[in-house]
């Protein structure tokens, strides 16, 4: 069966990672890629609500059967590392009926610092964290801000509101994250969000055309 | 870009590289957690561009080769630091049970090497964090923080939190 390229999205309850996703599916979409979506929450599937009525109802982005609430009953990052089966079966049964998917995002719902995926589930780990936890956030380090592929500080429009110096963040998720990369972002105003895309594109897609485009070629 | 989908095999576990024992070869140094990694795109040590597409089934180790030949590539682990606990007395069942639920609770990966275990921390912070933990067993074992090469018995291989 093909593996479509997977990736995980965690981070703190309402650090964005839901706007994220939103800010990205246009973007990607827009370049030709096709996505699915699946937004694990404990018992809410408003997530995935929402993101299904902005980007497919409402935009034609993707099928709205593409987007896929999961409650998990419990902690959401154990559905996504200890035990992801929950998350394996949903994206077997996608990549046998859409095998023409570029991408899956996963979303893992409100979480800690010490979230992470299984590598099992998810190729490239994304946490976001947002400047209103405090410009600490970097340093104090944890599994999920040292370990992901891709770290995003999030709401840097709201750094001088709440007193958050930007300047210390990005010094100190270099230091702590040595060679891997961060991108500041605003989600609310796409600022940055091309920067994760090509992060994307780069890093899981290899650089290479939407599956769509090639088919066309062929 | 280069783009792998399996290592040709290993340097310490095949035969057949000795052309790589004098340590000439370019690195992909990635991390133990990345080891489990299906996709990765990374440059070398000399600035290959590698993509690692890997096929099913397949799973990375220290030592893989990737490209042999002219300009041989090959996986090289981070080290990475670790606490190693030497047990000061040989069969004191109890000790090492406790020992084993101590660790295991903190759902760590351990490797076992004679009567030591060593299982990886984040922080030297850490060091008292588990001497706390430990401290009904803890005349009877010493903790050394230190940095290393960490490779997990293959039944105690967890991903941590």
């Amino acid at each position: 069966m093909t593996h479509i390229p997977r990736i995980g999205i965690g981070g703190p309850v309402g650090s964005g990672k839901s706007m994220l996703i939103e800010r990205l599916v246009p973007m990607l979409a827009q370049k030709g890629y096709s996505v699915s979506i699946i937004s694990n929450d404990v018992i809410s599937k408003e997530d995935a609500d929402r993101m299904r009525n902005n980007l497919a109802t409402k935009r034609g982005l993707l099928p709205e059967n593409l987007v896929i609430g999961l409650a998990t009953g419990g902690c959401p990052h154990t559905a996504v590392r200890e035990d992801p089966s929950m998350n394996l079966s949903v994206i077997e049964e996608m990549e046998a009926k859409h095998p023409d998917l570029d991408l899956i995002i996963i979303e893992s719902g409100g979480d800690n610092i010490t979230t992470t995926f299984s590598p099992i589930l998810a190729d490239y780990f994304i946490y976001i964290i947002d400047v209103a936890g405090g410009d600490k956030y970097p340093r104090k380090g944890g599994l999920g801000i040292e370990s992901c592929d891709l770290l995003i500080i999030n709401k840097i429009d709201l750094a001088p509101l709440v007193g958050a110096d930007l300047e210390i963040m990005k010094r100190d998720a270099l230091k702590i994250r040595k060679e891997k990369p961060f991108e500041f972002v605003n989600c609310k105003m796409d600022k940055g969000i091309m920067k994760v895309t090509e992060h994307i594109i780069h890093d899981v897609l290899f650089d290479a055309q939407p599956k769509s485009i090639i088919a066309q070629k062929v | 870009m280069l783009e792998v989908n399996v290592p040709i095999g290993n340097i310490f576990l095949d035969e057949g590289f000795d052309n790589l024992k004098d340590g000439n070869f370019e690195r992909l140094k990635i991390s133990r957690i990345e080891l489990d990694k299906k996709i990765l795109r990374r440059k070398t040590d000399r600035g290959t561009d590698i993509g690692l597409n890997l096929n099913s089934g397949i799973k990375l180790r220290n030592g893989d080769v990737l490209v042999n030949g002219k300009n041989p590539i090959v996986i090289e682990q981070l080290s990475e630091k670790v606490i190693r606990v030497r047990l000061k007395t040989s069969n004191n069942k109890k000790v090492m049970i406790l020992l084993g639920h101590i660790i295991g609770n903190r759902h760590r990966p351990i490797s076992i090497q004679g009567e030591e275990i060593i299982f990886p921390i984040q922080a030297d912070s850490e060091k008292e964090v588990f001497e706390k933990l430990f401290h009904s067993i803890i005349n009877y074992i010493e903790l050394t923080v230190e940095e290393r090469v960490f490779s997990p018995h293959s039944g105690a291989d967890v991903h941590e939190h």
